[in-house]
């Protein structure tokens, strides 16, 4: 795929995406979750996209890792890039220890069979699972179980990292250094698009914001200027 | 994603998914021939011991159609929900679709072969002994494998987009089980013609009968007639596979929000 500008990693113009639910087909049936969402990433830049629960921030994350297609408009990305969505708490088999669900999750991002081997010990070792890597997931607790996809997810290597929520990880242990981990991997280089609905974090790590309301642009730019709008509506609803 | 990375993951999933499932049962792998021999015991209670089939060899002619049936309803029948079952992980990562009715096939071959290995030592046992139609076994497994396959995708993606479907495939596989002669010998019918319609519009009877004929009769099946049902699996897998291709993002969406 082609883009426009030589430091644009990846950019949206005018996606719309509906889907059905349910028997009803209809208009009343229809969800608008993207209507007319335009935005570029550009390369090294770390990317974050505010909105409150449904707003469309997954949907945004999961067109611009070639999940979904849009009905309408166009996602392009960097000739070569490959875009990666980590999520955290999705996606695990129950019935699989932690070991092969982490197998399971490198290999689908490409890794070989060897390789993905090669990550076990480490995602065991920063996971502090212990024993419990050999136990079936369905035995963990929610933190446990954010631990491990963390993990495995931190482990992989891509051009366009996606975030959906996953620094909202296990105690207040873990999730200091995760968030340390994870920075140390956003500066640099690496793009990344991070979703969240914190605005701490937002403010914290990134360096563009995004404000998404119903599925559309409401805001985008420095973060200190999207979050105080983005908090003035917050504000006006309870009044 | 390539072709090796593509089976080696099927692969993986199976073996994962075996070890799972048997690690959850006290008799763990025991399962894997416990389970098709008691089928084939219910079947012998009724058809043998109550209805009277009136044949000496009924409990080798059973045991010859229903455990290669178990194999196609029990995959078709699971890998008919794995897309949907895999909704989690299909929100997260762009891979294709086939990946999942693929895994689920993959398990219940790994099964199959011990069940196979079950298969001919009851035939030995009981007074057959292995002649040269044995060979002949090859080209049904692998035929079999076939239909197998192209059912198991086309009901991944029926169920993905219409969950009601799953209702009708389970009902269909109990219809199978009734037409594809398992407790029947459908050579035994008054009309010659009508045996030979029912081997023509239900492959599954052929291959049922195929087994028959092989390991009880020393007799190999119509390789014309396995050609045709081979061609057709072929024509449909390649068909859906290439379908699947092209809706996998449709694919991702009605599993995600279906």
């Amino acid at each position: 795929m082609i883009s426009a500008d030589e430091n644009t990693m990846l950019e949206m113009r005018d996606v719309f995406l509906n889907y059905h639910s349910r028997k009803d087909t209809f208009d009343h049936g229809v969800h608008h979750v993207l209507n007319g969402v335009s935005l570029k990433v550009n390369e090294g830049e770390t990317l974050g996209v505010i909105g409150r629960n449904g707003c469309g921030k997954t949907t945004v994350l999961r067109v611009m890792a070639g999940i979904l297609a849009p009905d309408r408009g166009v996602v392009l990305r960097k000739p070569g890039s490959y875009a990666s969505l980590l999520t955290i708490g999705l996606g695990f088999k129950p019935n699989l220890s932690g070991r092969d669900n982490a197998m399971l999750s490198a290999m689908l991002q490409g890794a070989s069979r060897e390789k993905a081997k090669s990550y076990l010990d480490e995602i065991k070792e920063f996971s502090e699972l212990g024993d419990s890597f050999e136990e079936p997931v369905k035995t963990y607790s929610s933190g446990m179980r954010s631990r491990l996809g963390f993990t495995t997810a931190l482990m992989t290597h891509v051009d366009i990292l996606l975030l959906d929520e996953v620094l909202s990880v296990g105690d207040a242990h873990f999730k200091e250094k995760a968030s340390a981990a994870m920075k140390a991997r956003i500066t640099g280089d690496q793009t990344v698009v991070f979703v969240s609905h914190s605005a701490g974090q937002i403010q914290e790590i990134c360096s563009r914001a995004v404000w998404l309301r119903n599925g559309e642009i409401a805001d985008d730019g420095q973060p200190s200027e999207v979050l105080s709008s983005y908090r003035q509506f917050l504000n006006s609803m309870k009044t | 994603m390539t072709l090796s990375q593509f089976f080696s993951l099927v692969d993986i999933q199976a073996r994962m998914a075996l070890k799972a499932d048997a690690s959850r049962y006290f008799l763990g792998y025991i399962w894997w021939v416990l389970e098709p021999l008691l089928y084939v015991a219910v079947f012998y209670v009724v058809f043998e011991l109550v209805l009277d089939s009136g044949r000496g060899d009924f409990l080798v002619f059973l045991i010859c159609g229903k455990l290669p049936f178990i194999w196609f309803s029990k995959s078709v029948n699971h890998a008919s929900g794995s897309i949907t079952a895999n909704a989690g992980l299909i929100g997260k990562i762009h891979v294709p679709k086939t990946l999942f009715p693929m895994g689920v096939v993959q398990e219940g071959l790994y099964k199959q072969l011990s069940v196979f290995v079950l298969l001919f030592i009851v035939v030995l046992s009981t007074g057959y002994s292995i002649t040269s139609a044995w060979v002949w076994l090859i080209p049904v497994i692998t035929v079999q494998y076939m239909m197998i396959v192209a059912c198991a995708l086309i009901a991944a993606v029926l169920v993905c987009f219409v969950r009601d479907f799953s209702m009708f495939i389970s009902l269909a596989m109990i219809f199978l089980m009734f037409t594809s002669g398992i407790f029947w010998d459908p050579r035994t019918l008054s009309d010659p013609s009508l045996t030979e319609t029912i081997f023509l519009i239900n492959p599954l009877a052929f291959i049922l009968d195929a087994y028959r004929q092989i390991l009880m009769n020393g007799i190999p099946p119509s390789a014309a007639h396995l050609s045709v049902i081979a061609l057709g699996s072929a024509i449909l897998i390649v068909a859906t596979v290439r379908l699947m291709g092209r809706w996998s993002r449709l694919l991702a969406l009605k599993a995600l929000t279906a």
